[in-house]
């Protein structure tokens, strides 16, 4: 090997220690190699397939922002909330708003960032409000849960022309129209629809994705998963973790704030549906599914459930449309009961143990014997 | 548009009369929708998200009886019935495996809700003829209100809590029962079979619901499988409210939650009225994370001492 | 070889990215061809499981029913016409999705779909982007002027048009409102105002509920101190049925209720006892027990011959019906399926026969001309039909824009018009 070999394979060895631990599965490079592999495919895809399935997949993507904003807040942290809706639909609405009123490109894209800025503010004024004020477990879940409804409520009322902010009719139960993602400057810009949205989306997906990784794999995301484990204990130790139940709260927020954004603009809609029940559980379904502390598992999840559900509108076979939330509710309570950590550290952790198993089998020398290369 | 209704209620005897009736409509709605969910999160911490999916059973389980001939009291027996058997067989195959993981029998009994109420929805169609409330009303000046909702079905919460009440201090059961919900480890080295207990418990927390579904069949108006969640918002907000003691704490957060709730109806519209019950529920739930019993709890083991 | 080189991991990787993509691409789409390149093909998106199954599988039925008769008379310029139906489960994200593929993929000629408003809405970007010729069939606020929509559902202004001067007739000035507080309710609301104003009524109370509220106790006691001569209700969905339930538990029936959605819609008068929808009044276009008013047609038989099971024939499925023949006429009038061409066709006006009677397409509206009447629901719900009168879309036609209307024959347009445009409410 030369020394630019040597050199190469340092800082590739460097930026795998950071995106690598134990806090996610994947810790390999034939790992990598088959996410490279992935990634790759699926830039192909729109390619192959037609318009219609491309702007599907973008919208399992928006999807999967929302999916990975509870992995995260729950896998990782133990905080369930069902109100990650909240402001994923705070972020869609906002978008729509400022989009309205500047509805140049430089408008757009300063409604992007201002969704997302909105989205991340309420997510950490909740966040204050409940977790400096001593709530805790079941009833986070509860709050989050109530505050969701209350905007589901409120929302749905806001029919009349008096509920305008600016140019932005807010529709009430009919919904807003919202733009759609633009790039530019002024009053050139690029329209985000269709294949680019769908490119749009992938990028930002795995660059979220990837900087996940690193987040969950550094101290702070060993700390996250010490207040999961033993909050009481991890306090002794000198951690303000109300603090960083806060901050995680606050990312977990960002992460749904992008993917309302982007949602709202691919169908280039929102209503208050999205902060109802039937919607706000479906992020604990993905992510339940998926596996809890499985970035990768919780994005897959998403894209899977949510294409069954889309192909049991006509049916599968015998099974008809009626069915589609049966098989939901079913595949929820049967993951629950029998892989509670989620399909893929389930999957991982008996690939694991089969492969324990056969190498013991294999092997008639203790291992400290066996040949390196 | 919020507009405050044109005619608030002019002040007077009858509106007070108006506004006492209407709470306790909402006391023994909140309570009897409530009783259910709070002996199973008391006793063993679970939230069961299927609740509202419980009542239904015993909506469906009073009225497709009634349809079919069957005397609505002797329907209502049939319907509470119903609930606690399927809450028995819900508790042996799914619930059981979940009393050391609470959060996720919220998920899992969140699936399970999903399943039913679908269920439902495949088994007897999108909605069920529905049943007159009995009993007809009671007039006072210019208003009227139901009897069986302001009269009946709030003396049945408060018998309902009374009788929890003497239950669980009077009786062998119930002594047992508290033993394990403080401290289940010695209970169980008294000879106590907490795993009877629980059933028991939640058998009886099926009961309630199974109850209280048999109760509303004739109240709700339409009979449909999404009817549920009419129930059970209301009911995990008092749970949480009210806190961990399933009579003190049903009891005081259905007052609290009723007085808010049928202030803002009858002052401002039910539209209000419903955000001042969630409203309420958060700062609650802010200022007493432990609810209200949780809270009083607190505060006599602090005062014993202070002794 | 180490445990560390092969690694599960990159097993599992692949594994769900191949999983993934080959589930992803079995939708069956190789690359632009669906269905368009042959026969003629529609799109019907109704709801037959979820909230709005109630409402939607008889508009499925009655859509279904209609393109087989089509059909079984000899198709559509010589071709039989293939249905496209996925069962959209009365979720919005479903509505836009199926949109998506109904248009994209299998290129449909026309499309019906949604019940509710909020529907309509969700799908509009979509089918304004695509300039998708688009029949919404419900009965609804009114005000939609869209360049590719024809709402052929009457207009909360014809049905409350129709039923709310009989009732004052009937009955006196003073009206107490209860609506629905969502867009729907509220637009009625404000149009019960607007014939208030045109016609000197008394509007003595006015509240709006939001669609979970269940308990009606307050609103009932409000209305009796208030004593209106009648009560406009357009209260909306199964929550909102308990108000009639609890108006007979508290022996209101004597006050008249007029609605512009119940019991053409759900059927209320059928699923309660009495005397829960007694001197009950509801200005509609059609009804099933109305019948058919065509000479020698049995629309009422021939839709349960064809669904045996299904549970009333309502409202909108009628329209839903009878717009299928509205765009088969303009089909053949036009002689292609190409939808622009269909749509100029329509807009030059159309007349139909249809069960509720000798209809018009208002060709720059896009809106119909209904035949109105009053149904009432006597003490054993026994449904009587009185005051059939022909309300055409005024408010589009002659009072936006400052009374020039809205003409989409001139112009290309997607907005919607509310009351408070041209009126002060």
């Amino acid at each position: 090997m030369s020394d630019n070999g040597l050199a190469e394979t340092a800082s590739l060895d460097r930026i795998r220690g950071w995106l690598e631990g134990p806090n996610t599965y994947g810790n390999s490079l034939p790992f990598w190699g088959a996410f490279v592999v992935g990634v790759v495919a699926l830039a192909a895809y729109p390619q192959l397939v037609g318009v219609y399935t491309t702007i599907q997949s973008a919208r399992y993507f928006a999807l999967a922002f929302l999916a990975l904003s509870l992995c995260f807040i729950w896998g990782y942290a133990g905080i369930l909330s069902f109100g990650q809706v909240a402001f994923f639909g705070v972020a869609a609405y906002a978008f729509g708003i400022i989009g309205l009123n500047f509805s140049s490109a430089t408008g757009i894209m300063a409604g992007l960032v201002g969704a997302v800025v909105v989205g991340t503010a309420a997510a950490a004024i909740v966040g204050y409000f409940m977790f400096y004020g001593g709530v805790r477990d079941t009833y986070v879940t509860i709050m989050t849960l109530v505050i969701a409804l209350v905007l589901n409520t409120f929302m749905a009322q806001t029919a009349g022309s008096e509920w305008a902010i600016g140019a932005a009719q807010l529709g009430g139960f009919n919904g807003m129209d919202i733009p759609s993602l633009t790039l530019g400057v002024g009053q050139t810009g690029f329209e985000l629809e269709r294949a680019a949205l769908y490119y749009t989306l992938l990028g930002a997906l795995v660059v979220t994705y990837l900087g996940l990784r690193v987040l969950v794999n550094s101290r702070f995301g060993l700390t996250m998963v010490a207040i999961r484990e033993d909050e009481a204990r991890t306090e002794t130790f000198g951690y303000n973790v109300p603090f960083v139940k806060l901050v995680v709260f606050t990312v977990g927020g960002a992460l749904a704030a992008v993917g309302g954004v982007f949602y709202g603009s691919w169908g280039n809609y929102i209503d208050p549906t999205v902060f109802g029940i039937a919607f706000a559980a479906l992020p604990v379904v993905w992510v339940s599914v998926g596996g809890r502390e499985s970035l990768l598992g919780a994005i897959g999840a998403t894209v899977l459930i949510e294409r069954m559900r889309t192909e049991l509108s006509s049916g599968i076979g015998p099974i008809g449309s009626e069915w589609a939330l049966v098989i939901v509710g079913g595949l929820l309570l049967g993951v629950i009961l029998f892989m509670p950590a989620g399909v893929v550290p389930t999957v991982a952790d008996k690939i694991e143990t089969f492969r324990a198993r056969r190498s013991e089998k294999g092997q008639s020398t203790p291992p400290t014997e066996e040949a390196v290369e | 548009m919020i507009t405050t209704p044109a005619v608030p209620l002019t002040a007077s005897v009858y509106s007070l009369l108006a506004f006492f009736f209407q709470f306790l409509d909402s006391f023994g709605f909140i309570v009897l929708a409530t009783v259910g969910l709070a002996i199973i999160f008391g006793m063993m911490g679970v939230i069961n998200l299927a609740h509202g999916e419980f009542i239904l059973i015993g909506v469906y389980g009073t009225a497709l009886p009634y349809h079919a001939g069957v005397p609505l009291p002797a329907a209502m027996v049939v319907g509470v019935l119903v609930t606690t058997v399927f809450g028995v067989v819900i508790e042996r195959t799914i619930v059981h495996r979940f009393y050391d993981r609470l959060l996720d029998s919220m998920v899992a009994t969140w699936g399970l809700a999903l399943i039913i109420s679908q269920g439902l929805l495949i088994v007897f169609g999108s909605s069920l003829d529905s049943i007159s409330t009995p009993l007809g009303n009671i007039g006072y000046g210019p208003f009227s209100s139901s009897i069986y909702s302001k009269i009946v079905l709030p003396l049945i919460a408060l018998l309902v809590l009374g009788g929890l009440y003497l239950l669980f201090t009077r009786t062998n059961f119930g002594i047992k029962a508290r033993a394990t919900i403080e401290d289940p480890e010695t209970a169980r080295a008294m000879g106590i079979d907490t795993d009877r207990m629980y059933v028991a418990t939640f058998a009886i927390g099926s009961a309630l619901a199974g109850l209280t579904g048999a109760l509303y069949a004739p109240a709700l108006g339409s009979i449909t499988p999404n009817r549920g969640s009419t129930f059970l918002v209301e009911a995990f907000v008092a749970v949480v409210v009210g806190g961990p003691s399933v009579i003190i704490g049903t009891l005081t957060a259905s007052g609290v939650l009723g007085v808010f709730n049928a202030a803002g109806s009858i002052l401002f519209g039910t539209f209000i009225g419903q955000m001042f019950l969630l409203m309420v529920a958060i700062v609650a739930l802010r200022v007493l994370p432990s609810g209200i019993s949780g809270y009083i709890d607190h505060w006599q083991q602090r005062r014993r001492a202070d002794e | 070889m180490t445990h560390e080189s092969i690694s599960r991991r990159a097993v599992l990787g692949a594994g769900a990215t191949a999983l993934g993509m080959s589930v992803a691409g079995c939708s069956g789409d190789g690359g632009g061809g669906g269905g368009g390149g042959g026969g003629p093909t529609v799109g019907i998106l109704e709801d037959r499981s979820g909230n709005f199954q109630l409402n939607g599988t008889s508009k499925w039925q009655a859509t279904r029913l209609a393109i087989e008769e089509i059909n079984e008379s000899g198709g559509l310029l010589g071709e039989e016409i293939e249905i496209v139906d996925p069962d959209p489960q009365s979720d919005n994200s479903r509505y836009q999705e199926l949109t998506e593929r109904l248009i994209l993929q299998d290129e449909v000629d026309a499309l019906w779909a949604g019940y509710s408003s909020a529907t309509r809405e969700a799908i509009r970007p979509i089918i304004n982007e695509n300039d998708q010729l688009y029949f919404y069939t419900t009965q609804y606020e009114g005000g939609v002027c869209d360049s590719t929509i024809f709402p052929v559902g009457a207009t909360a202004r014809q049905q409350l048009g129709i039923v709310t001067p009989y009732l004052a007739d009937e009955f006196g000035d003073d009206i107490y409102i209860i609506a629905a507080d969502y867009n729907f309710g509220q637009l009625s609301g404000d149009w019960v105002n607007v014939l208030a104003q045109e016609n000197g009524y008394n509007i003595v109370g006015e509240e709006y509920i939001p669609l979970s509220e269940t308990d009606f106790s307050s609103v009932i006691n409000r209305i009796q101190e208030a004593d209106p001569d009648f009560i406009m209700s357009m209260l909306v969905g199964a929550n909102h049925e308990n108000f009639y339930n609890q108006r007979a538990t508290n022996d209101m029936e004597d006050i008249p209720i007029g609605t512009s959605t119940a019991m053409a819609q759900g059927h209320e008068h059928i699923r309660y006892d009495p005397p829960a929808l007694t001197n009950v009044y509801a200005g509609v276009s059609y009804m099933e027990e109305l019948g058919d008013l065509r000479e020698g047609e049995n629309f009422v038989e021939d839709f349960y011959d064809r669904w045996e099971d299904a549970n009333y024939l309502n409202q909108e499925a009628q329209n839903n019906y009878f717009s299928v023949y509205l765009w088969a006429e303009a089909v053949r009038e036009a002689e292609t399926f190409d939808q622009q061409e269909v749509i100029s066709v329509l807009e030059e006006g159309q007349d139909i026969s249809a069960p509720s009677g000798s209809l018009t397409l208002d060709g720059a509206t896009h809106h119909m001309e209904h035949e109105m009447r009053v149904a009432e629901a006597d003490e054993e719900h026994e449904i009587s039909f009185t005051n059939n009168e022909r309300i055409g879309p005024s408010f589009l036609r002659s009072e936006v824009e400052g009374g020039d209307g809205c003409d989409l024959r001139e112009e290309d347009k997607t907005t919607q018009y509310v009351p408070s445009d041209v009126y002060d409410v």
